[in-house]
């Protein structure tokens, strides 16, 4: 299980939820949520760019990418909806870890947005 | 095929007329990545005067353009950000998110750079005498020079070369041939700038090349950051050859921890202090200074904490530590930590023997905390640069004040309390350059000076903030009447 124990493991695993939530989109043919999952994966790249203050980097504890799978297998409305619920999980729990706030809101607002799209 | 590099002289990748080249070495891996000139003073001359040339032209380039040079090198920056991580952590063994912390500082520094229209803007009076107007101007002085370390090696040179020719000089970088890799990538974007040649050089090379620059008559100014000894030489050298000087040296960081502090998220704060970059950075947390019954929980808890760090190759996001910069690096620490142990120091935690799997022959020293250190053990005095932390006692805030006054650097010092009242007082009464309150690496940000006393600094004007447009320029005073 891999540990998302730094604030650049936590922003990349996002960064790679989002653009492996792209692909599957585009394999669904849901062109509007791939995109926005693209918009997302944008903004978290460059959240990990401008976000990383050297002189606050701390050990992250109690994450772990292992306890959010998405199955890119299916792609049935309620497989839509179990990925987004999985991904909102992740947010969930990842923004409070996280000490810089500029950071953190970035993680809030994608979790918001992939709630709101479990519930769509 | 490993890279040889080359020096960018006059706006052109050009061989150094070396016969030397010093291996590049991936610290974790081993792996060579590039072999690096050792340039003599002939390939230091010729960039000299490529400088020299390029001077006339770009001081007259109005500043609002050179500012705009300087957006457009923050833009390639950003674009070329996590290659750049990349690069440092490959050359200089310290986690991607330290490396993405050391680009995003040397960014910083460029959106400072932006500020020069205003920051080069001066004061005058109106009828100073009857009829008589006096102004002052701030004027370039032609070519300066940065000869810069390998712990940090993107950022530092970016806190001086972005500023420097903002304010109309031309520039020299002289980067650590340990880590040179960085500072090549960096002058390949640079190149993208088209800004006129000779406006930036690339000089690799070790103590030849750096001597070359301080004895050099075109060279005006030199910015160094690196050992105690070698600022000291620098500093000497520079002012006998007539230049402006600005030289860090090293450090021997304390931290106070009083028994009021909150210890799990001061402890928290103390490992990036203490263990980030493997403790090899001028603003690292060396000496902890227990405060009467903060002792017992502190160190347990920087145990605990210490011990769960994990340590491993830069280029895994999940690394929290990452190797010294070479094998020398690594044997050094260990002779220190050893000394400290004969001169009466415990170890409470020993991270002198630690391997990591797939990276045996990686330069790893991980955590360790030595303690009953004492103010005259060497451990105590003299620097470590690796991921070493000694464990102090203090009966009370004032024996802690006089403990961290006693050593002769004065780079850095900082408080983990509630209390506003020791809080002041610290930063009132320790002579360190740069004080921090809760904050273990107490790093200026690219708009503040970058403090430093007594051994740790050697010059009057610090690199970063105002104090950086006051060494890149001269303000001349103009005394005006019309007859």
């Amino acid at each position: 299980m891999t540990a998302l124990n730094t604030f650049g493991a936590v922003l990349t695993f996002a960064i790679e939820l989002e653009a492996r939530l792209h692909d599957y989109y585009c394999a669904a043919g849901r062109v509007d949520r791939a995109q926005e999952a693209d918009k997302r994966r944008v903004k978290l790249e460059r959240v990990r760019r401008e976000s990383v203050l050297e002189i606050t980097l701390e050990a992250i504890e109690g994450l772990n990418a292992g306890d959010y799978p998405l199955n890119l297998e299916d792609t049935t409305p309620a497989g839509q909806q179990a990925n987004e619920r999985t991904a909102a999980q992740f947010y969930a729990a990842a923004a409070p870890k996280i000490n810089v706030r500029e950071a953190q809101r970035v993680l809030e607002r994608c979790g918001r947005e992939h709630e709101e799209a479990a519930g769509r | 095929m490993v890279k040889r590099l080359k020096n960018y002289v006059g706006g052109r990748w050009v061989e150094s007329t070396a016969t030397i080249y010093t291996p590049v070495i991936n610290p974790a891996t081993c792996e060579t990545l590039g072999e690096c000139p050792d340039s003599t003073r002939e390939d230091v001359d010729r960039a000299v005067q490529a400088a020299q040339a390029a001077f006339e032209e770009w001081r007259r380039t109005p500043v609002l353009n050179r500012a705009q040079y300087m957006y457009r090198f923050k833009a390639l920056l950003e674009e070329r950000f996590e290659d750049l991580a990349r690069v440092v952590v490959e050359e200089n063994g310290k986690t991607r998110d330290e490396a993405r912390g050391e680009i995003r500082r040397g960014i910083e520094s460029v959106d400072f750079a932006t500020s020069v229209p205003v920051l080069m803007r001066n004061d005058g009076v109106e009828d100073i005498a009857a009829g008589i107007d006096e102004t002052t101007v701030r004027q370039p002085l032609g070519v300066f020079a940065a000869i810069t370390p390998f712990n940090f090696p993107a950022m530092v040179p970016l806190w001086f070369l972005p500023t420097a020719i903002a304010c109309g000089n031309t520039f020299i970088v002289k980067p650590s041939p340990q880590t040179p890799l960085s500072m090549d990538l960096i002058f390949e974007l640079l190149d993208e700038l088209d800004l006129p040649e000779g406006v930036v050089n690339l000089v690799h090379g070790g103590k030849d090349a750096a001597m070359a620059i301080m004895e050099h008559p075109g060279v005006k100014g030199v910015s160094f950051v690196g050992s105690t000894p070698v600022a000291k030489l620098v500093y000497e050298t520079c002012t006998r050859h007539g230049k402006r000087v600005q030289a860090q040296g090293g450090a021997k960081n304390y931290i106070a921890v009083m028994p009021d502090a909150d210890m799990t998220a001061s402890v928290k704060n103390i490992m990036g202090a203490a263990y980030g970059c493997a403790g090899q950075r001028c603003l690292a947390a060396a000496v902890v200074v227990a405060v009467g019954e903060a002792y017992d929980p502190l160190r347990e808890e920087l145990v605990k904490q210490a011990s769960s760090l994990r340590v491993g190759y830069g280029l895994d996001e999940s690394t929290q530590m990452g190797t010294v910069v070479s094998a020398a690096a690594r044997e050094r620490i260990l002779k220190m930590v050893e000394q400290g142990i004969q001169e009466g120091a415990k170890i409470a935690l020993d991270g002198r023997y630690i391997t990591v799997a797939g990276f045996e022959d990686g330069t790893f020293v991980g955590p360790t905390i030595l303690e009953d250190v004492t103010p005259d053990m060497t451990v105590a005095r003299e620097e470590i640069f690796g991921p070493v932390l000694s464990l102090m006692k203090a009966k009370d805030f004032d024996e802690a004040v006089e403990i961290i006054n006693r050593s002769h650097y004065g780079n850095a010092a900082s408080i983990f309390t509630s209390s506003g009242k020791y809080a002041r007082e610290f930063k009132y009464r320790v002579n360190a350059g740069n004080i921090g309150i809760n904050i273990g690496v107490a790093a200026p940000s690219a708009s503040f000076p970058f403090g430093g006393q007594k051994d740790s600094f050697f010059g009057d004007l610090h690199g970063q903030g105002e104090d950086s447009i006051d060494f890149y320029t001269d303000r001349k005073i103009v005394i005006e009447r019309w007859i």
